[in-house]
């Protein structure tokens, strides 16, 4: 039992961590909160529904698909909404209302388009992998492969590479590093660009891991994967990856009989926000948040 | 000789690996104008905010009146007795001018819901003399006819001006003021200090300002303490200090070698 | 638009409107006026209702009291929310208040035998009997109808606009005191105003008690409004409604967040009416997505265009 509490909580972990990696790093650089995240995500699930189900693309490839025409989004979205507002010197408040209210627009979209019933991808519903005494099926299987590299290629990308540097650099400050010649304009498409690629891959695995999904998905997920970001301490990546697996491992592991019973599972989301406040009570500034000078 | 009104002693602070004060200690004297000075990064503004609560000193305490305050809350700071301006002054903009002052009127029951709900009529009578005393304050700083306008209006200096003006409305008695002349005309800035020495001699009200114009410095104040790279070097009379060597150094940027 | 709405629908909006003003104004003191970056307000509706509905279901008490009641925990849970987290900085806050209301509502949703689970209060007294929480006000709906002879919509119009006058009135006046000074004060800058000795952590607990206040009787008329609500009714979609409402009219002002209700009130219920090509294509669900859709770009446009609100002035811009 703890085994496959521990598997679950790896891959619903991953998911978070990955979502919760594309939410920090906008928020790093930008100080943007994007409510419409989950949405994202979201569109990202049905491009795969689109590229799995309709054309028949197996599911590895239209995952990479959907992570494309979510970074696509992402982009558009940038250069028709964010980068005018930055001009106007919107600040935190404005810009987070404007992502609530392109939330709504985006989530109603795909109602109008999709419809509200559920989706499947087009895995194999029977197959099932064990081991030892772990059930993983086919489509969790994929999602844990998938995550892990995932997870490990991000995490490269952010302490290897010049994108990777330049993106630490704009979040320790957007002015300083853009007095200093780096081209920002262009290394904030990147962030978004990344943002969105994660976006899709998360939103793909989210749909694979529930087995059938609808226009909800991205929303839902939304509230665990700030509670990762702020969990792991806000512009820090590591620290999203981090909260993000501790969160699913928490939600799935505290189901566990031998923990006095276990909680109903359903009240796993109120674990992972009770979690959240406790270590926010505890260290304000989140795992590896910096502490706020006055 | 009466006790030091405020005590400051062994006070560490740092920042990363940066000592913005380093066991600095001194001495105010009550009823006294007291300069602190210094070299740019000297940990001034930084101690000042451990004085006034709003930073948390690593080591040290700081006694006002005999009382540790090192671990008190500002506003508990400010109740003490001890009230700050800030170096940007820090007007509230979208409140009128008048407004700001009289926010800092204290012990007002208006303030209090409870005070709104049970007392209406001394409500009425306190805010009636707080505008008084406010009005007052606001002609001694030459800010009366921006009385209704928002405080956003105001230049730079004309909201150093308001700081003023709203600090003595709190009716402190340690008045710690960060470069109060800056971006003020010379005349104004000779009559604020005559109303310093005014307060001082009425009410005995006690001043610690950090001022960069060495001789405004020299003729205000009665005693001058002298920080440098976080420690306080000197203190004395303003002659003595002027003449003190490691003083000269410490603004020339050259180091002592022993 | 070529249809004529019937008045029934209108009063229905009327009422709808008014609910959200008194929830709205809770916004608008929490943030408007001291700063607070509160989205999970929602709760506090919840709590008003949820625990008036309770105490008349389940402990027979009287409905007014009972309703005295649902105010007070909300003030309650209000301030024992702001305890711990206002010190966070102001986006852990936001966070962790959304996490406050969804807790609840999980709790809701969950604990079926306190609150009838995710089907509602139909479920209070258990199941196969008949749950009503609203004797009393229907009793006292009918007093006021007769008396000014007019329908049941009409009178809970007025009720409902009586209540929401008084409360912007209200709010209005103690934003003109001392005590509303030192409030307007914070949401600019906190350390200024604790450098004058104001308690600031306490002024933020009252504001956030006062907008609990305004949010549970926004939740007692919407309970007595519908006869019945499940958990599902208290999503944070509200919450960011209201702040909605509250960036329309204009932040700071009292007075502006009964217009910011109506227009929004206007924009959300007049979609029904547009009879004409696109619209006249979509069945009522897809209505419905559309609805919000245009809620979404409404509040897009706002921040694009006018992030100060219908009222506000640009030099009054507070939302930074």
């Amino acid at each position: 039992m703890f085994q496959q509490l521990l598997v679950n909580g790896l891959v619903t972990g991953s998911v978070l961590a990955l979502a919760a990696v594309g939410v920090s790093i906008v928020y790093g650089t930008l100080r943007l909160v994007n409510f419409a995240y989950g949405d994202y995500m979201t569109f990202g699930a049905f491009m795969g529904v689109l590229f799995n189900v309709t054309l028949g693309i197996p599911i590895v490839f239209s995952a990479l698909l959907a992570m494309v025409a979510t970074a696509v989004l992402s982009v558009a979205l940038e250069l028709t909404l964010w980068r005018p507002l930055r001009s106007r010197s919107a600040g935190f408040m404005s810009l987070f209302l404007v992502s609530v209210g392109l939330a709504l627009v985006l989530r109603h979209l795909i109602y109008l388009v999709a419809g509200p019933q559920p989706r499947t991808y087009a895995v194999d519903p029977y197959k099932v992998y064990v081991i030892d005494k772990v059930r993983l099926s086919g489509a969790q299987g994929i999602a844990i492969v998938v995550a892990a590299v995932g997870i490990v290629l991000v995490g490269l990308l952010i302490a290897r590479t010049s994108v990777g540097r330049m993106m630490r650099a704009l979040a320790d400050d957007l002015q300083l590093t853009a007095v200093s010649g780096v081209r920002t304009g262009r290394v904030i498409v990147a962030v978004w660009i990344l943002s969105g690629l994660l976006a899709g891959l998360a939103g793909v695995l989210a749909g694979l891991v529930q087995t059938s999904f609808n226009p909800q998905l991205g929303f839902t997920l939304l509230l665990p994967i700030f509670a990762a970001v702020v969990l792991g301490g806000i512009g820090s990546a590591y620290g999203a990856l981090t909260g993000g697996l501790a969160l699913g491992l928490a939600m799935e592991l505290s189901t566990w009989p031998e923990l006095a019973g276990g909680v109903d599972p359903t009240y796993k989301p109120v674990v992972a926000f009770g979690l959240l406040v406790l270590v926010l009570l505890l260290r304000p500034q989140g795992l590896f948040g910096r502490a706020r000078v006055v | 000789m009466n006790a030091p009104i405020l005590e400051v002693r062994e006070v560490t602070c740092s920042f990363g690996g940066l000592r913005a004060v380093d066991r600095a200690s001194l001495d105010v004297e009550p009823g006294s104008i007291t300069a602190l000075i210094g070299p740019n990064g000297a940990g001034k503004s930084t101690l000042f905010n451990v004085v006034s609560g709003f930073l948390a000193a690593d080591r040290g305490t700081v006694r006002f009146e005999g009382r540790r305050i090192d671990r008190s809350a500002p506003h508990r700071i400010a109740r003490f007795g001890l009230v700050r301006t800030f170096q940007v002054p820090r007007a509230l903009t979208r409140l009128s001018v008048l407004d700001n002052v009289l926010l800092a009127a204290s012990g007002h029951p208006g303030e209090r819901l409870s005070g709104l709900l049970l007392r209406p009529g001394r409500v009425r009578a306190r805010e009636r003399k707080a505008r008084e005393r406010a009005t007052e304050l606001l002609e001694l700083v030459r800010l009366e006819s921006h009385a209704g306008d928002y405080a956003g209006v105001l230049s730079g200096g004309e909201r150093k001006l308001l700081d003023f003006a709203r600090v003595l409305m709190a009716g402190p008695r340690l008045v710690l003021l960060d470069e109060p002349m800056a971006g003020v005309s010379p005349t104004l800035g000779r009559q604020l200090v005559e109303h310093a020495l005014g307060l001082r001699a009425d009410l005995g009200m006690t001043f610690l300002f950090v001022e960069h114009d060495l001789d405004m410095v020299m003729e205000a104040s009665d005693r001058v303490i002298v920080m440098n790279e976080g420690r306080v070097i000197a203190s004395g009379a303003p002659a003595d200090v002027r003449a003190d060597e490691r003083v000269v150094d410490a603004y020339l940027g050259t180091t002592l070698s022993l | 638009m070529s249809t004529i709405a019937s008045f029934g629908f209108w009063s229905f909006v009327g009422i709808v409107a008014g609910i959200y003003t008194l929830f709205a104004l809770g916004v608008q003191v929490q943030f408007g006026f001291a700063g607070l970056l509160n989205f999970g307000h929602v709760a506090f509706m919840g709590i008003g209702a949820y625990t008036m509905a309770i105490l008349v279901v389940k402990e027979d008490l009287n409905m007014w009291v009972a309703a005295g009641c649902g105010v007070a925990l909300a003030m309650l849970a209000g301030v024992l929310l702001g305890l711990p987290t206002l010190r966070l900085r102001a986006d852990y806050f936001a966070i962790t208040t959304i996490a406050f209301s969804e807790i609840l509502r999980y709790v809701a949703t969950n604990e079926d035998r306190l609150t009838g689970g995710s089907q509602g209060t139909i479920n209070l007294a258990g199941i196969g009997r008949t749950a009503q929480y609203d004797g009393a006000w229907q009793s006292f709906l009918g007093k006021v109808e007769r008396g000014l002879n007019v329908s049941g919509d009409v009178a809970t119009l007025i009720l409902v606009w009586s209540v929401a006058a008084l409360a912007v009135g209200a709010v209005s006046l103690v934003m003109r005191t001392p005590w509303g000074r030192v409030l307007k004060a914070i949401r600019e800058d906190e350390d200024a105003v604790a450098s004058l000795g104001k308690n600031v952590f306490a002024y933020k607990l009252q504001a956030l008690a006062v907008g609990a206040a305004l949010g549970a009787v926004a939740g007692l008329f919407y309970a007595w409004q519908f006869s019945f609500f499940s958990p599902d009714d208290f999503a944070p979609l509200l919450t960011f409604f209201a702040w909605m409402i509250v960036i329309l009219g204009g932040l700071g002002r009292a007075w502006t967040v009964p217009v910011g209700a109506i227009v929004f009130g206007v924009i959300f219920a007049g979609t029904r009416f547009f009879d004409f090509p696109p619209f006249s294509l979509l069945d009522s669900t897809e209505r419905a997505y559309v609805r919000l859709i245009v809620i979404g770009l409404v509040i897009i446009g706002l921040m694009l265009f006018r992030p100060q609100g219908i009222f506000g002035s640009r030099e009054e811009m507070v939302l930074e």
